[in-house]
């Protein structure tokens, strides 16, 4: 499995946010800007995690997955960021359960079968102690990456 | 071979992930079914096709169908429960 699709320019650490949209707006500006999404991506995908919410209830953090429909996809990314505050994410197929968030990984899908494997190896390595603290510890975004192509399942 | 059907927001990563992950199990568990991944605005079409209807979004309405919880598959908490209802509902 590549992990080529973790782009290392969208990797942000301690991003403020106030909240989902004002992270959203944040992200779509500088994914429109290096080419990755179309202009509709932060409308699609605000209206996407109002309707259908992305935070997963794992352990040790709860992380959020937020993706939207591969027409507004230039180029297959996944963008992780580790905000500076967590924000409130609503809960996958409990939108009531609010999350405090502070990983959030944005999805870019374009081909969803070459990319199916890569969430589920995401969402399972997530749930190994040792790697969230290294992203906990990571101070730079090199840190981040080397930490998160330790994943089991991952070919560098 | 039994239906399961299986639907998300916008059926492209998560309904498609727990569809192969769960195809997956059955196969392991000699489960004679097949998750299908089908558009969530056309569940109800499919419902009288599918023995179990995995949902990855709220369920907001009764189903005549056993309503596995989907999300348990993607992240493997209480998976173990929902792939015992699942194969109930199979057999």
């Amino acid at each position: 499995m590549k992990s080529d699709t973790i782009i290392s320019e969208l990797v942000v650490l301690d991003l403020e946010a106030e909240d989902s949209e004002d992270f959203f707006r944040k992200m779509s500006d500088k994914l429109v800007e290096k080419g990755y999404v179309k202009e509709s991506f932060y409308e699609a995908i605000c209206k996407r995690e109002a309707e259908f919410p992305t935070a997963l209830p794992i352990e040790p953090e709860s992380v959020a997955i937020p993706h939207t429909d591969p027409k507004h996809i230039n180029q297959a990314f996944i963008a992780p960021v580790r905000l500076k505050k967590s924000i409130k994410f609503c809960e996958m197929g409990a939108n009531d359960i609010v999350h405090d968030v502070r990983f959030v990984f944005m999805l870019g899908i374009k081909n969803p079968e070459e990319q199916i494997e890569l969430l589920q190896l995401l969402v399972d390595n997530l749930q190994d102690e040792e790697l969230m603290r290294k992203l906990n510890e990571a101070n730079t975004v090199d840190e981040y990456m080397a930490a998160l192509i330790t994943m089991k399942g991952f070919e560098a | 071979m039994k239906r399961v059907i299986v639907a998300c927001g916008s059926g492209v990563a998560t309904s498609q992930t727990v569809a192969s992950k769960v195809n997956r199990l059955l196969k392991e568990n000699k489960i004679d079914a097949r998750v299908d991944v089908v558009d969530l605005k056309s569940i109800d079409r499919h419902i009288d096709s599918s023995v179990a209807y995995i949902a990855i979004t709220k369920v907001t309405k009764e189903y005549p169908i056993p309503v596995i919880n989907g999300i348990a598959f993607l992240t493997g908490v209480n998976q173990d429960a929902e792939l015992k209802k699942l194969i109930e509902a199979c057999k």
